[in-house]
């Protein structure tokens, strides 16, 4: 094989521009989609467990239903199957202002919410029974009990699967390039396009990729040290450094 | 679609392999095919008629008859054994990759020779002529490059197209999809206004498409495509057999005969070549 290396397309032409916009796009996707993510995780990982039969049926119905179909067909599903079914005027309006990354939010937000939901329902259920049985006996209701016992543990215990899921997030963003959304991988393919020279385009890529990978687990280390109860077994073990 | 699963793995083995490709054994193409007894192109799976998966689900089209019936036998000849055929999916933003990494030798499908591209790849001679133009639903407003300024485009991702639209119609709002299907899907639905590609894929694409007679393709070709086969660079004496088993096909006619195959009257898509490229093609091919 002679490939011929050529590293200096990365920073010659508009390939840092690219690089930067793809960096913004991907970040402002992944940052709306784990906000939607782990508030319908928190949503239906709590339903999961509570004591009322509909309730975790409903929950289930959306971790199976969603999880369990790859996120490229979500993708598809948002941007081409959702549209058609709106209003035209909200059509209009949605089409003039970047459809396809709304439906890239929503798609890996939904998709990533069902994995969240997962995450969280094994967060409650390794909490001995006896607290909720303490709370509802010291006059809480279900709600109370969640609100103030159950949960605050729960979501301490989950961050560092919790910090897996959010990594897993960041790297499928990179699948709403199938509904031409412009973030990172679509860009370093752009670079790839104007130069031919794919290996640096696609190393410029996984480098970025991966600093904020690892930048995004500094901050929920940082965030599980910071609320750590003390005694508690979350903070019992040995940390990573 | 089944092209990003694999450009995402390839990006990844790709920076793997970074640090290894200096030391990497230094096999010719040739001797390559030879050891393997095969021949692996990368080629399409929806630009029909150039290579396609058609209702029979057979793999077929222009470009793989080019190569099965022109550029093969050329290759058995000069190894002095039959070499077999392999095709595997390459997409306009994996088919560099797939080449430099080994995984296909000769690309035979819907690709441009540009310049830019010959820095990285070599061509062979040109066996399609072709320019961009925009299939767009009858009666748009839409008439060509002029007048798309604030329109939403769709376009292939890695097409020597997109980068002309994002240069002479900056206002143009260009949407990239990583293949056709998708783009067309776009256009079905009012995603987008427009579908630019080669005029002749843009034909392929409505002459198959339900509802053929609602799709028109507009516009004067804005660029100039001329189609090659594309292989790892510096390797001439693989190139001279895939050049010589065109020139072959093209002096003996049978070039023509596979034209008319696909293109001619009867053809997959009748598309009749022009005496002026048939003459381009008649001058390419160099005397014995």
């Amino acid at each position: 094989m002679n490939y011929q290396f050529k590293w200096s397309v990365l920073w010659t032409g508009q390939s840092g521009e690219w690089l930067l916009s793809g960096l913004v796009v991907t970040l402002e996707l992944s940052a709306l989609a784990w906000l939607l993510a782990v508030g319908l995780g928190i949503a239906s990982g709590a339903l999961r467990t509570v004591p009322f039969l509909p309730l975790r049926v409903l929950a289930t119905a959306y971790v199976e239903f969603f999880r369990n179909v790859p996120l490229l067909v979500w993708m598809f599903f948002w941007y081409f199957a959702v549209p058609p079914l709106l209003p035209a005027s909200m059509r209009e309006f949605l089409l003039a202002h970047s459809l396809e990354f709304w439906a890239a939010v929503f798609a890996l937000g939904v998709y990533s919410g069902a994995r969240f939901s997962e995450v969280l329902r094994a967060g409650i259920q390794s909490i001995p029974r006896t607290q909720m049985e303490a709370s509802v006996a010291s006059g809480l209701t279900t709600g109370q009990a969640y609100r103030y016992v159950i949960l605050p543990v729960a979501l301490r215990l989950i961050i560092p699967p919790a910090t897996n899921e959010s990594v897993n997030l960041l790297k499928n963003s990179s699948v709403a390039l199938t509904i031409s959304v412009a973030e990172l991988t679509f860009q370093t393919r752009q670079i790839e396009t104007y130069t031919a020279k794919a290996v640096e385009a696609f190393t410029a890529g996984t480098v970025i990729y991966l600093v904020l990978c690892v930048c995004l687990a500094a901050i929920m280390g940082w965030v599980e040290r910071r609320t750590a109860i003390p005694g508690l077994i979350a903070a019992g073990g040995r940390r990573s450094p | 679609m089944r092209g990003t699963t694999r450009t995402i793995a390839l990006a990844l083995s790709l920076a793997v392999f970074a640090g290894g490709v200096g030391s990497a054994l230094a096999e010719t193409t040739l001797e390559k095919i030879a050891r393997t007894e095969t021949l692996i192109i990368g080629t399409r799976t929806g630009s029909p008629p150039f290579a396609y998966v058609n209702s029979k689900n057979e793999w077929v089209g222009f470009s793989i008859d080019l190569v099965e019936q022109l550029v093969l036998p050329e290759l058995a000849k000069k190894l002095g054994k039959p070499i077999a055929l392999v095709k595997k999916e390459s997409t306009p933003p994996t088919r560099i990759p797939l080449l430099t990494s080994n995984a296909v030798d000769l690309i035979a499908g819907t690709m441009t020779d540009t310049r830019a591209r010959r820095d990285s790849v070599d061509f062979s001679i040109t066996f399609f002529v072709t320019g961009a133009q925009f299939l767009v639903k009858k009666g748009s407003p839409i008439k060509g490059i002029k007048n798309i300024d604030g329109k939403r485009i769709a376009a292939q991702q890695g097409s020597t197209n997109a980068k002309i639209i994002r240069e002479r119609a900056p206002k143009a709002q260009l949407r990239e999809f990583p293949d056709q299907p998708a783009a067309f899907q776009a256009l079905v639905q009012g995603q987008v206004d427009a579908y630019t590609n080669d005029g002749i894929q843009l034909a392929g694409l409505k002459q198959k498409a339900p509802n053929s007679a609602q799709w028109e393709i507009v516009g004067d070709f804005y660029s100039y495509e001329p189609y090659g086969m594309a292989m790892r660079r510096n390797e001439s004496d693989f190139r001279a057999v895939v050049n010589n088993g065109l020139m072959e096909g093209i002096e003996s006619g049978k070039f023509f005969e596979i034209y008319d195959k696909w293109f001619g009257p009867k053809g997959e898509l009748p598309y009749p070549m022009s005496a002026a490229v048939r003459q381009f093609m008649l001058y390419q091919v160099m005397p014995k």
